[in-house]
C-alpha cells in the first residue's frame, strides 16, 4: 500500500543546505503497524510528515519516491496531495492542547474532513462523527459533540483527534508521538485504542516514537532510525530480542529496567535533612473580579521525612500536586499549612526542561557564578575556579563555562543545570522530572550523574517522576501521590511486588510492570 | 550557498552613519554662522558657495540644516531616553510583581496611551511653559529641553506596556525561579537576570520610538510649539519654510528630504538588527 523508496530530504532554508533524511525506505501492508524510533533529530517526524505531504515544497528539496496506492506522492499535484489527506491518510499530532483549534466545537473538527472529501448531508455528517466520538471511546458523544477543547482533558482531546483522524476511515494513520504529553495510565489507554482501530478497520498505523516500550507493545515492524539514516529495521521481536547494531543495542539498553534485584537500605538511622509535615496547599480561583471564588485542594495533608544520603522517589501523574509540593520545598509557593524542616539554603532545584531554566542571555559560567556572587566573599578568580571544578564534577568540557546555553545539547544543559543546583552545596536535591525532556540514552546518562553526585556528596535528593521503571533504578524509598494525598509508600521491593493501593497497580501495569522480574517477557 | 545578504543592515547603516558624520562635522566645522542674515542672498538659489540655497533670511540653508539635525537628533535621544528610561521602570516592576498595583498603574498607562503623544506633549509644553511648574521650567530652561521632558513623558505609555508584558512572560520561565530559588533579590532577577532576555524585544521598539521621537519633534516645531527660533531644527524650517513653498521649494526640500532619510535609516537599522 506504502513504497518509501530512497527518501532523502534536504532544507535549504538556512545557509547552508542540511541534509536530514538520507535514503529512508519503508513498505507498508494494508493493516501494518510500523513503528519508527530514535531521538530527537533522528529524522522520524520529518520522514512521516514527507510522507503526509506536510513538509514545504519551497524551502526543501525531496529525492527518491512515496508511493502510496500506486500513486506517487512527491510529484503528484497539490490538489491531488489534498483529495488524500485526511481521506486515505490521516494524521495524530503529538500535542493535543494545540492540535484542535480553541475556538470551534469538536463536533465541527471532526466534521470538518467530511465536508471536504465527501457529499454528505447535515444529518449523515452528524451520525458518523458520533459513530468516530464512539469508536474513540469518549464518553457520552453527544456531550462532547457540542464542547470546546479547553473543556476537555488532554487525553480526551487525543481520543478527539483519533475520531477527526478516522471520521474517513483512512487506510494510513501517522501517529507522530501520540502519547508523549500523556499521563502513564492515560498512555496504556490510547495505545490501547490505536489496537483496537487496527484490529476493526484493518487501518495501517506508523507510529513515530522515542519510547522503546510503547513501539514493542503496539506495533509488529520497527525501523530505527539514527541522524537521519535508518539504523536497523526489521520484526519487533527480531530488534528488541536480537539487535544486530550498536545504536539499536544502546538504546534497549537505556530504558530502565526492573529486572535486577534490590537491596532495602534502612535510613532511620541517618539525619533528617528535610522533613514535612501535614502539608495543605490550595488554590483560590475566581472568575473576573466579582466572580465567585472557587477553592481547590492541591495538597491534602503530606509528611515525609528525607534522610541524609536517601533519594525519595515522588511518583504521581499530572495534576497529583507533586509539582507544587516541590515549589513549596523550595520556598516558590509561601501559600501553605503545615511544617517544613529544613535549614536554610540547604536546598536546590533541577527543573524539567533544561531549555527554560538557564537564563538564555548568560553564558554558563556566569550562571554558574550568580549563586557565589550573591553568597558573596568570593574573589573573581575563585568563583571562575569554583566553576570550572564543578564543571569537571558534572562531567562537561571546561570550554562550556564559555558557551551559552542555546549552544548546548539537552543532556549537556541539564549537567549545567545540575551543576548550577550544588554551587551553593545543598543537602537536598529537589528533582522535578529532571530526565523527562530528553532522550532515553542521555536520559540513562544523567541518572548514572545523579547517583555518583549522590555518593560523592552524601546529598539528599527528592526524585519527582511520573516514570516508575526510573524511580525504581534510582530511589531508596518511593512516595506515590494522587489527588493531593500519599497513597502508598514503601521500599522500591515493596512497592513493586507487594503493593496494597489499587492505584500503584494501575500505574505498574500502565508502565508495563506486573511485577518486578516480569518486565523482560512483557 | 553564500548567506543572504542583509540589505536593510547595510543601508540603514550607511544612512544613519551619514546623518551622523553631517551631525558630527556640524560641532567642529559649520560653512556660515547659522544665524547670521544677509538680505542680499535672501532667496539665492542653490549654487557651489550656497548648495541648498538660503532662506528668507539670507541664512544658508545647508548651515542650517546641519545644524537643525543636531538638535532633532538631540531632542530625539532624549525623548527616548526619558521614554525608555521610564518605561522600562514602570514595565519591569509592574510586569513583575504584578497585583493591585499593576492593575491601577495599566489602567492610568492606558488612559495616556488613549491620547495621541503630540496632544500629550501639548498639555506638557503648556504647563511647563507657563511657568506653573517653575522649578522644572527653570532646570530646563526653555526650548528645545522643553520638547524633551514634553515629549519623554508622552512616550512612556509605549515602552512600559511592551516592557510590561515581557515580564510577564520571563516571570514565569525555570530560569527565573532558579534564581530566586539561588537567593537572588528582586532587584537583581529584574536587572540582571530578566532584563537582557527582553533586548530583542526592546531594541526594535527603542528604534521605532527613536523614529518617531524625530517626527514628533518635527511635528511640534511644525506647530511653533517645539524648538523656538532663531534655533534652527529641521521641523522648525519645514514650518518656516512653507509660506514661500512655491516661490523657494528647495527652502522645503532640504529640511524635509533629511528628516525622511534620518528616518529612513533609522528603520531600515532597526529592521536589519531584527532580521539578524
Amino acid at each position: 500500500m506504502l513504497e518509501v523508496k530512497n527518501l532523502n530530504i534536504e532544507f535549504h532554508d538556512h545557509s547552508l543546505p542540511e541534509t536530514v533524511v538520507y535514503r529512508f525506505n519503508l513498505s507498508m501492508e494494508e493493516g501494518d503497524i510500523v513503528g519508527v524510533v530514535g531521538e530527537s533529530g533522528s529524522g522520524k517526524t520529518m520522514s512521516a510528515l514527507a510522507i503526509c505531504g506536510l513538509l514545504s515544497r519551497r524551502d526543501m528539496k525531496k529525492e527518491g519516491e512515496i508511493l502510496f496506492g500506486g500513486k506517487e506522492l512527491l510529484t503528484c499535484s497539490r490538489h491531488e496531495m489534498r483529495e488524500l489527506q485526511g481521506d486515505d491518510i490521516a494524521i495524530i499530532f503529538q500535542e493535543p492542547m494545540t492540535s484542535l483549534n480553541p475556538v470551534k466545537t469538536i463536533g465541527w473538527q471532526v466534521e470538518e474532513a467530511l465536508r471536504i472529501h465527501t457529499e454528505m448531508t447535515k444529518e449523515e455528517r452528524y451520525e458518523r462523527a458520533i459513530w468516530a466520538l464512539t469508536e474513540a471511546e469518549l464518553p457520552n458523544p453527544e456531550k462532547v459533540y457540542h464542547q470546546y477543547p479547553h473543556e476537555l482533558s488532554g487525553g480526551m482531546r487525543q481520543r478527539v483527534m483519533i475520531a477527526a483522524a478516522i471520521v474517513c476511515r483512512p487506510r494510513l494513520l501517522i501517529a507522530d508521538e501520540p502519547t508523549t504529553a500523556l499521563d502513564v495510565t492515560i498512555q496504556a489507554e490510547i495505545i490501547d485504542l490505536l489496537l483496537k482501530l487496527n484490529r476493526e478497520h484493518k487501518t495501517a498505523i506508523l507510529f513515530i516514537s522515542h519510547d522503546l516500550s510503547l513501539v514493542r507493545k503496539l506495533c509488529r515492524r520497527v525501523v530505527v532510525m539514527q541522524n537521519g539514516y535508518i539504523v536497523e529495521q526489521g520484526a519487533v521481536k527480531q530488534i528488541f530480542e536480537n539487535p544486530q547494531q550498536e545504536y539499536t543495542k544502546r538504546l534497549i539498553a537505556s530504558i530502565p529496567s526492573c529486572e535486577e534485584g534490590k537491596e532495602d537500605k534502612d535510613f532511620s538511622t541517618e539525619e533528617v535533612v528535610l522533613s514535612a509535615a501535614d502539608i495543605h496547599v490550595s488554590y483560590h480561583s475566581s472568575h473576573g473580579v466579582f466572580g465567585k471564588k472557587q477553592e481547590q485542594k492541591v495538597l491534602k495533608g503530606v509528611s515525609f521525612a528525607l534522610h541524609k544520603g536517601e533519594v525519595l522517589g515522588l511518583v504521581g501523574e499530572s495534576g497529583c500536586g507533586k509539582s507544587t509540593l516541590a515549589k513549596v520545598i523550595v520556598g516558590l509557593n509561601q501559600k501553605y499549612e503545615g511544617q517544613i524542616g529544613c535549614a536554610k539554603g540547604s536546598v536546590q532545584m533541577v527543573f524539567q526542561d533544561p531549555y527554560s531554566s538557564l537564563n538564555p542571555r548568560k553564558t554558563v559560567g556566569w550562571i554558574m557564578e550568580e549563586p557565589l556572587k550573591i553568597k558573596g566573599g568570593y574573589a573573581k578568580e575563585e568563583r571562575r575556579k569554583k566553576v570550572l571544578e564543578m564543571l569537571q564534577k558534572v562531567e562537561l568540557e571546561p570550554e562550556i563555562a564559555d558557551r551559552y546555553p542555546r549552544q548546548l545539547s539537552g543532556g549537556q544543559r541539564q549537567r549545567v543545570g545540575i551543576g548550577l543546583a550544588l554551587m551553593s552545596e545543598p543537602k537536598v536535591l529537589v528533582a522535578d522530572e529532571p530526565v523527562s525532556a530528553l532522550d532515553v540514552t542521555v536520559q540513562a546518562q544523567i541518572l548514572k550523574l545523579l547517583q555518583k553526585l549522590k555518593e560523592e556528596m552524601g546529598l539528599a535528593i527528592l526524585f519527582i517522576s511520573h516514570d516508575l521503571r526510573v524511580v525504581y533504578q534510582l530511589c531508596d524509598n518511593i512516595i506515590i501521590m494522587k489527588d493531593g494525598e500519599i497513597v502508598e509508600r514503601g521500599t522500591p521491593q515493596k512497592i513493586y511486588t507487594a503493593h496494597k493501593h489499587p492505584y500503584t497497580g494501575q500505574l505498574l501495569k500502565a508502565a508495563g510492570i506486573e511485577t518486578v522480574g516480569t518486565a523482560a517477557q512483557a | 550557498m553564500k548567506r543572504k545578504k542583509n540589505f536593510n543592515l547595510i543601508i540603514g547603516t550607511v544612512l544613519t552613519g551619514l546623518m551622523l558624520l553631517l551631525i558630527v562635522t556640524g560641532l567642529f566645522f559649520l560653512p556660515y554662522d547659522p544665524e547670521t542674515m544677509d538680505i542680499e542672498l535672501k532667496f539665492a538659489g542653490m549654487s557651489p558657495a550656497h548648495p541648498f540655497g538660503c532662506d528668507n533670511y539670507g541664512r544658508d540653508v545647508f548651515t542650517r540644516v546641519m545644524v537643525g539635525a543636531r538638535t532633532t537628533l538631540l531632542v530625539a535621544l532624549g525623548t527616548v531616553g526619558i521614554g525608555a528610561g521610564a518605561g522600562i521602570l514602570i514595565g519591569a516592576f509592574t510586569g513583575y510583581f504584578g497585583g493591585w498595583v499593576d492593575e491601577v498603574v495599566m489602567r492610568i498607562i492606558d488612559a495616556l496611551f488613549a491620547f495621541p503623544s503630540i496632544l500629550l506633549a501639548l498639555v506638557v509644553i503648556s504647563l511647563l511653559g507657563n511657568g506653573k511648574l517653575g522649578v522644572i521650567s527653570l532646570l530646563l530652561g526653555s526650548g528645545k529641553y522643553q520638547v524633551i521632558l514634553a515629549l519623554g513623558i508622552a512616550f512612556i505609555p509605549s515602552f512600559a506596556r511592551v516592557v510590561r508584558s515581557e515580564y510577564l512572560k520571563q516571570r514565569e520561565m525555570d530560569y527565573v525561579k532558579n534564581a530566586r530559588i539561588m537567593g537572588c533579590g528582586h532587584l537583581r532577577i529584574m536587572f540582571v537576570h530578566i532584563l537582557p532576555n527582553i533586548m530583542p524585544v526592546l531594541i526594535p521598539t527603542v528604534m521605532i520610538g527613536f523614529n518617531n521621537a524625530v517626527l514628533s519633534e518635527a511635528g511640534m516645531s511644525y506647530l511653533g510649539i517645539g524648538v523656538q527660533p532663531p534655533d534652527a531644527s529641521l521641523g522648525r524650517m519645514l514650518s518656516e519654510a512653507q509660506t514661500y513653498l512655491f516661490s523657494q521649494p528647495s527652502y522645503a526640500l532640504f529640511p524635509g528630504l533629511t528628516i525622511v532619510l534620518l528616518v529612513l535609516g533609522f528603520s531600515l537599522l532597526a529592521d536589519g538588527l531584527e532580521e539578524r
